[in-house]
């Protein structure tokens, strides 16, 4: 077993802004906070996921999160992840399974294994949590498996699934008719997990905080979507490459002051940086759009490769896990569990209506419409990662969809007879093809080749149109 | 007096040179290998001697391919995508869609009148949707590679071949092969196979005629034709397909200068100076 594995050092990317690059730092002493905690033994620690609107919950009991996605994450982005990723194989799982979950299940048998962590563990490692708090969603099926798996190695670790499904998209049927359904179905949902928070922490819910700590979240959700609806201005101000730090505190920070000052002090900066005109690019030539697919954690200073092209990335699909509160329509309540319920629907079914009213759209193709026009963008990236089919598999198809509806501003070029022919613009589009962590899928000559022809490709559509 | 441009495509198996004047004055066509930078070297003489002119007289020099950071006498590198977008423009004003099949990736580019690309898609993940498949494929049947179209033209009861895997494929052919399934049959399966695979590639683009296929694989009628058969719409070939890369990025060449003395702008060249060949 390759347990020496770590790759040669490569070149750190470059932030835009200083929001962004304070994140790291932070995020390292999250993780020396998490082993303390373990140590000291005062605070219980949960493994769990994001995008589930349970942070109020955790925080409100004091209970610490432990957000195994992030920490694959960062052995991918510390190119230290093959070691891990080859335990869980050598236990008998496949390579094309969610290469997170097979990094954080052969971290876990190691560690375990051991008794202490692996050596030389990116960031000190992942703390030994009390409790695991699980949540399929609806199709991430790793999200409910991965910690069944890992208890196999911690057998007295106990797990809660939390299930929140949400009504699938119909264009013919209204969501609403039967959402009553799904909102009294997730508040039990909710309240069981309290119960098992109570249980798990010997203490009760403290629900006049939990209230406190909902707020602070809506008015974070609120917020980021103010920020980075900041990122319109041309040139934009903040790209995707920040946006893959600044992710950190949407995903891992909600419900905290700190997560609602990180984006105060964001806003500011951007501001200021608008107001002098500075760009995330310095001569700003196309503006793309990463328009869905988790990114290569290892590979983020292709982001800077882009920028070196002149390409910025006002927006992306990806981590953007907020839609403004002030757009929904949420019913008033009392009781915080039913307003997090509430929430849960309105933003998985924000895109229905909108996508409702278009022909054969769809909610994820009308949001890319939508920012396409809001933030001018010329050509859309994605990246497909082989080992997440729960999310990158609807992909390609988004794209096509988009092709079949999307009809941009027609462009006259000039044919080779000299005499014009009208076209439409188009929306080029590039697919990168790797992975979320797993290296060995990754081609740098290659994805830069791609790259390379794509901003050839803008570059002869912004003539054609001046022309 | 003839102004001359070259364009160098530097692919994964082979290496193509075009020298430029009123037309085509030489091409040449050699295999890449490991030393990237003395093919490059080495095609770009032949290709000199061939058009009888001294090094000095080429205006300006393009490089495209894999390789074409290794062609040390290169005014500019260009990627692929443009020049055969360029190249297959300037031998078919009419196409709008091309298929690149090369040695070791596929490619297919949507191109807009001007000859200016559009939209790209690009398989280089697997050699199962390249000229490497063909390869492999036909040094299993014992068969040289430039038999391996016109044999499966012969076949009769093209047989299935179920593995996209370039290596499993190996293995079902050589399998089939012992059950007596007969080569032209196998090599029609494989035809199929290997298209099936690129045109549900092309397909993510919106596929417009003409479409023009080029590169190693438009060699091959067998694949030509599986091909056509697969998207149902005719496939037009050039004459010398290997070489449409290299042509495009000496049209992208004359295109800067003439750009450039337009706008009265400095033309920035390398010196011209081929490095010295030394065998190893």
């Amino acid at each position: 077993m390759a347990e020496e594995h770590k790759d040669k050092k490569h070149e750190k990317r470059r932030t835009a802004t200083q929001a962004a690059a304070f994140i790291t730092p932070m995020v390292k002493e999250f993780f020396k906070d998490t082993l303390r905690t373990r140590a000291e033994g005062k605070q219980k620690l949960a493994y769990t996921f994001i995008c589930c609107h349970h942070e109020e919950i955790l925080r409100a009991m004091d209970i610490l999160p432990l957000w195994t996605e992030n920490f694959a994450g960062i052995c991918g982005a510390k190119r230290d992840a093959e070691r891990f990723l080859q335990r869980a194989e050598s236990l008998g799982l496949s390579r094309s399974l969610c290469t997170y979950a097979l990094c954080g299940i052969g971290f876990d048998q190691w560690r375990e294994e051991l008794g202490e962590m692996p050596p030389d563990a990116p960031w000190g490692g992942q703390a030994r949590p009390d409790f695991m708090i699980s949540s399929g969603q609806i199709l991430c099926d790793p999200r409910s498996k991965w910690y069944q798996a890992s208890q196999q190695f911690m057998p007295d670790v106990p797990i809660y699934n939390i299930d929140l499904p949400y009504p699938l998209y119909d264009q013919k049927r209204d969501h609403r008719k039967v959402w009553g359904y799904y909102h009294k179905y997730i508040v039990a949902q909710l309240r069981g997990l309290v119960a098992f928070c109570e249980e798990q922490t010997s203490k009760k819910m403290d629900y006049d905080r939990l209230s406190e700590l909902v707020d602070l979240t809506d008015r974070t959700w609120n917020l980021i979507h103010e920020t980075y609806e900041l990122r319109r201005a041309v040139p934009t101000p903040m790209g995707t490459g920040d946006a893959m730090n600044t992710m950190v505190p949407i995903n891992f920070w909600m419900a905290t002051q700190k997560a609602y000052d990180f984006f105060i002090e964001l806003k500011k900066e951007l501001e200021e940086k608008i107001a002098k005109g500075e760009g995330e690019v310095e001569d700003e030539r196309y503006r793309l759009m990463w328009g869905g697919g988790l990114p290569s954690w290892f590979a983020l200073n292709d982001f800077n490769y882009f920028n070196g092209k002149g390409a910025s990335f006002p927006v992306e699909t990806t981590y953007r896990s907020v839609v403004p509160l002030y757009e929904m329509d949420i019913p008033k309540t009392k009781d915080p569990i039913e307003h997090i319920a509430w929430r849960w629907l309105w933003y998985w079914t924000f895109w229905y209506e909108k996508a409702r009213k278009r022909p054969e759209s769809e909610p994820d193709v009308e949001r890319l419409i939508t920012w396409i026009e809001d933030y001018k963008i010329d050509g859309i990236v994605m990246h497909e990662a082989f080992s997440c089919r729960t999310w990158h598999v609807g992909l390609i198809w988004q794209l096509h969809q988009l092709g079949k509806i999307y009809k941009p501003i027609p462009v006259l070029t000039l044919g080779k007879d000299g005499k014009k022919e009208k076209t439409y613009r188009g929306l080029p589009s590039l697919i990168l093809e790797s992975d979320i962590i797993d290296i060995t899928s990754y081609s740098e000559v290659d994805t830069r080749n791609k790259i390379d022809a794509f901003i050839e490709t803008l570059e002869s559509i912004r003539q054609s149109k001046a022309a | 007096m003839t102004a001359y441009f070259a364009g160098i495509d530097v692919g994964s198996t082979m290496t193509k040179a075009v020298i430029l004047g009123n037309g085509i004055i030489a091409s040449v066509i050699g295999p890449t290998g490991p030393e990237q930078r003395r093919l490059a070297n080495k095609v770009m003489e032949e290709a000199l001697n061939k058009a009888g002119i001294p090094f000095g007289s080429i205006t300006y020099i393009v490089s495209t391919g894999y390789g074409r950071i290794n062609v040390p006498f290169a005014d500019k590198q260009v990627t692929e995508i443009t020049c055969h977008a360029k190249g297959i423009s300037s031998l078919f004003p009419e196409a709008k869609t091309i298929i690149d099949i090369g040695g070791q990736d596929c490619k297919a580019i949507k191109i807009n009148a001007g000859g200016r690309p559009n939209d790209f898609i690009m398989n280089d993940k697997c050699a199962a949707g390249s000229g490497r498949f063909i390869e492999v494929i036909a040094d299993t049947l014992g068969i040289r590679l430039d038999e391996v179209g016109g044999l499966s033209l012969q076949a009769k009861n093209p047989a299935k071949i179920s593995n996209i895997c370039t290596i499993w494929a190996q293995q079902e052919v050589a399998t089939r092969l012992s059950e007596g399934v007969p080569i032209p049959d196998l090599l029609a399966g494989v035809h199929q196979s290997l298209a099936d695979r690129i045109s549900r590639m092309v397909n993510r683009l919106r596929v417009e005629e003409a479409i023009v296929l080029t590169g190693g694989g438009g060699k091959n009628k067998g694949l030509v034709k599986a091909l056509s058969e697969q998207l149902g719409h005719e496939i037009l070939v050039p004459e010398e397909p290997l070489i449409t890369g290299a042509l495009g990025a000496a049209l992208v060449g004359r295109e800067i200068a003439e750009n450039a003395r337009k706008e009265n702008m400095l033309l920035e060249t390398k010196e011209r100076i081929l490095e010295e060949i030394q065998i190893l």
